[in-house]
């Protein structure tokens, strides 16, 4: 419990920077909105309709309560609502990196335990080298090289766009499956290597020699070390979820997607603060959570922290 | 020699693999007027879209500069965002592990949280949003007049804080609760002292480690934010921007064009990683995965 007062405690503060970060930006709304003929007067007007005119910490107050109640407020630029354009870009974003994380838990644990159980052997070779290339190779090249390859050269999926699921699961696959391998590689290696280790060091550890000494049959072995080294994985399962966010606005850029990072990039284009503060506080709300989760996995798989806690 | 022979022998080959790819990089990015073929930003509409051929190793682009010469300068922007973040984010994070070890509670308490809200942002998203706030253009710092790019080895130097004050403070901490310290206090030496000859020395095989891995991550931080158009500004060569451009070559044909930078920045990436994973292994043998993602 603690532990949640303090992210929310801690995302108040972070969302307060982002406020006055925000308003520290080049010029009032009401410029951008009124264009640079606006009289002193229009602009006075316009400042107190949008209650620019108060103090920013009165301004963030009401901000923030507004958020606690699912309101993110209307652009000044398009007079939209900010909840709307989120909801309409979110699933595309959401999409794209739970397909990526559904890859990167599958093919990070599959690796990783193969490895882990035939050490010393070319598969465990070639892991450490795979997962030195996947720690490197930037996502969006990897992106760029598939639309390259793998869409232009070989013809054998669209080179961008988005088909929702709606229009069928064979369509918002194509659509979806090049972001979502781009995005996953980094995380299938970060996984592989963590599965690797804690699996490794697990059936090294004594108990393991024990069973096995008294004879218990090796997949029921690997099944029970595997189960005591799963934390580590899930934990860090769960921060990835976090980062890969960040990492798909980039990604949908490649690929023409038209998720958030569209919604970020027209906010940051149209100088539209309210829909700009707006996504930015999900992505670190989205974060936030994703750490939390990991943390509190972690103390509920560990015995040890949870008598700590 | 014996020495380097040693340390050789100890980092292994793959860690001598990655560190000869980093000096390569940073020979690049310091000599880059020296052995660059041409000039980076020399236009030449006639010799456009040429494939790599013996005077144009790598071709040209599609305003007939030549990619070698522009990767090799794009080294310049990508070592300097990677490496100067990095070192921004050791200055704060260790001055602010250190005294948060040591100046009472309140002090303590105050640091680790906000290290803890630092640590909360996500990286990539508020160096986007921050850049896109300020603007793309250079900042004047007194005489100076900076590239853009400062803003995001600022910020990204900032946001790396946190990963360098949780370390020190945690070797701090046990340090400075350690018997031979108690016993060195007691003895008369001072705070300076003790944090010079006992906490630092003992901090800095773990700050070795996440810095090189974090250059790594910086590295590519800076190519994305490049990519995107909120980096190093057209025309200065970058690799990200190199990218950005290449994405009109997708559909023509070009292929040396999305390949080449894209080939640096892998290549780069992968030394720092092998070279920190051998120096990891070489201190830490125990910690066998990394403590850093991104």
């Amino acid at each position: 419990m603690g532990r949640v007062l303090s992210s929310i405690g801690t995302l108040l503060f972070v969302g307060l920077a982002l406020f006055l970060l925000t308003r520290a930006g080049s010029g009032s709304p009401a410029r951008i909105v009124l264009g640079i003929d606006a009289t002193a007067q229009q602009i006075a007007e316009f400042d107190h309709q949008h209650g620019l005119d108060r103090p920013v910490l009165e301004q963030y107050a009401v901000w923030i309560t507004d958020l606690a109640h699912g309101d993110f407020g209307r652009s000044f630029v398009t007079g939209r609502d900010v909840a709307g354009e989120i909801v309409e870009a979110l699933p595309i974003t959401l999409a794209i990196v739970l397909l990526a994380f559904a890859i990167a838990v599958v093919f990070g644990l599959a690796i990783g335990v193969r490895a882990a159980l035939h050490p010393g052997g070319m598969f465990e070779r070639l892991t450490r080298l795979g997962t030195v290339a996947g720690l490197s190779i930037p996502a969006f090249w990897l992106g760029i090289l598939l639309i390259r390859f793998v869409a232009v050269g070989l013809r054998w999926l669209p080179p961008g766009g988005y088909a929702p699921l709606s229009a069928g699961w064979g369509a918002h696959l194509q659509t979806t499956l090049m972001p979502a391998v781009s995005l996953s590689i980094y995380y299938i290696a970060v996984l592989a290597r963590m599965t690797q280790a804690s699996l490794a060091d697990t059936l090294d550890s004594d108990y393991v020699r024990t069973a096995r000494a008294l004879g218990l049959a090796r997949p029921r072995i690997v099944a029970y070390a595997l189960i005591n080294a799963l934390p580590p994985v899930i934990n860090l399962a769960a921060l990835s979820f976090g980062y890969m966010f960040g990492w798909a606005l980039i990604i949908e850029q490649v690929f023409n997607v038209p998720g958030l990072s569209r919604a970020l990039m027209n906010a940051i284009s149209q100088r539209d603060f309210m829909l700009l503060q707006g996504i930015v506080f999900l992505f670190t709300l989205i974060f936030t959570a994703a750490n939390l989760c990991a943390d509190l996995i972690n103390r509920y798989l560990d015995p040890r922290q949870r008598a700590a806690a | 020699m014996t020495r380097l022979r040693g340390w050789i022998r100890q980092i292994g080959a793959s860690g001598v693999i990655g560190a000869a790819m980093v000096a390569v990089m940073l020979f690049a990015a310091i000599a880059a007027p020296l052995i660059a073929p041409y000039n980076p930003l020399a236009i030449d509409i006639l010799g456009r879209l040429e494939p790599p051929n013996l005077a144009h190793w790598l071709g040209t682009d599609e305003a007939g500069r030549d990619v070698l010469s522009r990767i090799i300068f794009g080294a310049r922007a990508s070592l300097m965002v990677g490496i100067g973040a990095v070192v921004i984010g050791a200055l704060l994070g260790v001055s602010g592990g250190l005294v948060a070890a040591y100046a009472g509670r309140l002090a303590e308490q105050l640091i680790m949280r906000l290290v803890d809200g630092v640590a909360s942002i996500p990286l990539l998203v508020w160096a986007i949003a921050i850049v896109g706030i300020l603007g793309v253009g250079p900042v004047q710092v007194g005489p100076l007049l900076l590239p853009n790019e400062v803003k995001v080895l600022a910020l990204v130097g900032c946001l790396f804080s946190p990963v360098f004050a949780r370390v020190t403070y945690a070797v701090a901490k046990v340090v400075v609760a350690a018997d031979y310290v108690k016993a060195r206090r007691l003895q008369g030496a001072g705070h300076w002292a003790i944090i010079t000859t006992d906490v630092l020395p003992n901090c800095l095989s773990p700050i070795i480690v996440q810095a090189t891995l974090l250059v790594a991550i910086g590295i590519v931080i800076e190519a994305s934010v490049s990519f995107v158009g909120l980096g190093v500004q057209p025309p200065q060569a970058s690799w990200g921007t190199m990218l950005s451009d290449a994405r009109n070559a997708i559909f023509s044909g070009e292929w040396w064009l999305p390949v080449f930078p894209g080939l640096a920045i892998s290549l780069t990436v992968i030394g720092f990683n092998l070279f920190g994973d051998a120096v990891r292994d070489l201190f830490d043998p125990r910690s066998v995965t990394r403590t850093v993602i991104a």
